[in-house]
């Protein structure tokens, strides 16, 4: 392995969509966009809605394929998905002929590191650690969808991944779930001390959570800026710190960069309805 | 606004009164067919009374050794069923989970499944004669085509999300089949065998009418020619009877097995 090599390099990727139809031509959603992540950093990538940060994750998660650039994960070449690239995405996937405990547990169903009995133990370590015990043994379908995000992101953890990978996983949530789970978020993180990648256009869930903001252009995606968010909120992130000045500084700064762009998405909407 | 209501827009209802009102349905037909067949609104000879349908059934039961004819019925009905699903079921999966089995069978599938089964029964009878094989070919051709679309349909609606999550947790494009796309679309897999069952229904009884000296069809067939109306309509009772305590069953595996729906 490479002594330079960071934990997690994006170099100088690219992505087109080929669309359908004739008349239309494949579209642009990133430009050789690079980034460095060391292990068990915060990352969060903001930008408006349907710039390509998504798709740009999911390059990094091996279930899209770049046109230009490549990924190396903890040294190696990334050339599909695979258990060391976790993800946890918007929409409920826990499996619904599942109980809570049995979904978790299927998170270590293709590891062949471990053992059967290891296996029980990660997936009962990892209920606990999303604090649903009482809920072991309900159906997925028999609990809120901030428990079954919970689930997801244990499966996940239990998979033993090196990156989380996450795609708006609170996207769908009430405001109280979702500031509840941003909060068990960090946590879990601590603890695991695993890299994550955390995909929103939620300014201040990603001022909260990251260690790092990486913000994108509208389509197709640059990173404009990045925000070193450990430097201006130092220590433990609690409830109160969206209280703070600096937190209060930072998300104002960070809206204003998301104003601006959300702003030429428009424009660039409307001088195209004007060409046509 | 009250839902709980059977007149509500929408509304939900007690299992007592769906069970109620099911079989006043039946009470209902039955009456009308004994009143047009009392008052002879209909002749009898060709609307008997239903009492005198069931007296047939009992009759063909116990004198005619009719019980054997409804085994062999139902041999030939899940022996070319289970054939079709056997072959169907792993085929759909293969379209749904590789475009070149897709694009490769699905135009020409969806052909075949247009073919009129009743027109293909004398080439299948040149075929194959008029043994099991014939009958148990006319049953395939009915369902196999159409079945294999209906699973292709059902795994392809199992979420994107499933699929790729199982790429995440380590899995390999054949445990995720297996694994997850198998097990998430069983309980809809379940439902297309239980319409696909019936079916078969339909085309052992027009099988067995053109070409057979068993079964319920053929027993139907040769009541007509004496014209014993209560005995032909026994014969067609009968097959309404077992396709409905089939489709119940089902439905009660379906509750019982999938309680997580």
């Amino acid at each position: 392995m490479d002594q330079d090599m960071p934990f997690l390099r994006v170099d100088g990727v690219s992505k087109t969509f080929e669309t359908e139809g004739p008349s239309q031509a494949p579209i642009q959603v990133i430009d050789n966009v690079s980034m460095d992540l060391s292990a068990g950093e915060f990352a969060v990538y903001l930008g408006p809605s349907g710039c390509g940060k998504t798709t740009l994750m999911r390059i990094v998660g091996g279930l899209e394929t770049a046109n230009a650039g490549e990924i190396f994960l903890a040294g190696r070449k990334v050339t599909g998905p695979d258990r060391q690239k976790g993800m946890v995405f918007q929409a409920y996937t826990s499996f619904p002929w599942l109980t809570v405990l049995d979904n978790i547990r299927f998170g270590t169903k293709y590891r062949d590191d471990i053992g059967g009995a290891e296996k029980d133990e990660i997936a009962r370590h990892y209920l606990e650690l999303v604090g649903l015990q009482e809920f072991a043994d309900f159906y997925v379908n028999r609990i809120s969808g901030g428990m079954r995000q919970r689930v997801a992101i244990a499966r996940t953890l239990a998979a033993g991944p090196d990156i989380l990978l996450m795609d708006e996983p609170f996207g769908a949530l009430d405001a109280q779930t979702r500031e509840f789970l941003q909060y068990q978020l960090l946590e879990i993180s601590r603890v695991e001390k695993k890299a994550v990648i955390f995909v929103t256009h939620d300014v201040e869930e990603a001022v909260f959570l990251a260690d790092r903001i990486f913000m994108f252009s509208a389509r197709p995606a640059t990173i404009i800026e990045v925000i070193e968010v450990a430097q201006h909120i130092e220590g433990k992130r609690t409830i109160t710190t969206k209280e703070t000045e600096a937190f209060f500084h930072l998300r104002n700064h960070v809206r204003d960069l998301m104003r601006s762009q959300a702003k030429d998405l428009a424009d660039a909407e409307k001088s195209r309805e004007i060409e046509e | 606004m009250n839902r709980r209501s059977l007149f509500a827009y929408r509304g939900t209802s007690s299992g007592r009164s769906d069970l109620l009102l099911g079989a006043c349905a039946f009470i209902g037909f039955i009456t009308m067919w004994s009143l047009l067949s009392h008052f002879e609104v209909v002749p009898q000879r060709f609307l008997p009374l239903p009492w005198k349908v069931v007296e047939a059934l009992w009759y063909m039961l116990t004198e005619r050794n009719f019980i054997e004819d409804i085994w062999i019925s139902v041999a030939r009905v899940w022996g070319a069923f289970l054939l079709s699903a056997v072959m169907a079921i792993p085929l759909g999966l293969l379209m749904s989970d590789y475009r070149i089995f897709g694009t490769l069978f699905e135009p020409i599938i969806d052909f075949i499944r247009y073919l009129p089964v009743p027109a293909l029964v004398p080439l299948l009878i040149i075929w194959f004669g008029i043994g099991e094989s014939s009958k148990i070919a006319v049953l395939w051709m009915g369902t196999f085509f159409q079945l294999v679309l209906l699973i292709t349909d059902d795994a392809k609606r199992v979420p994107r999300e499933f699929i790729e999550i199982g790429y995440t947790l380590g899995a390999r494009p054949s445990q995720i089949t297996r694994n997850i796309v198998l097990r998430a679309m069983l309980p809809s897999m379940v439902d297309s065998l239980r319409i696909t069952l019936g079916w078969c229904w339909t085309w052992i009884i027009v099988a067995e009418i053109v070409a057979a000296n068993s079964g319920i069809g053929h027993v139907i067939w040769s009541m007509r020619r004496f014209v014993k109306t209560p005995e032909v309509m026994a014969g067609i009772l009968t097959v309404g009877i077992i396709g409905l305590v089939t489709d119940q069953a089902i439905r009660w595996f379906h509750r019982r097995y999938f309680r997580y729906l």
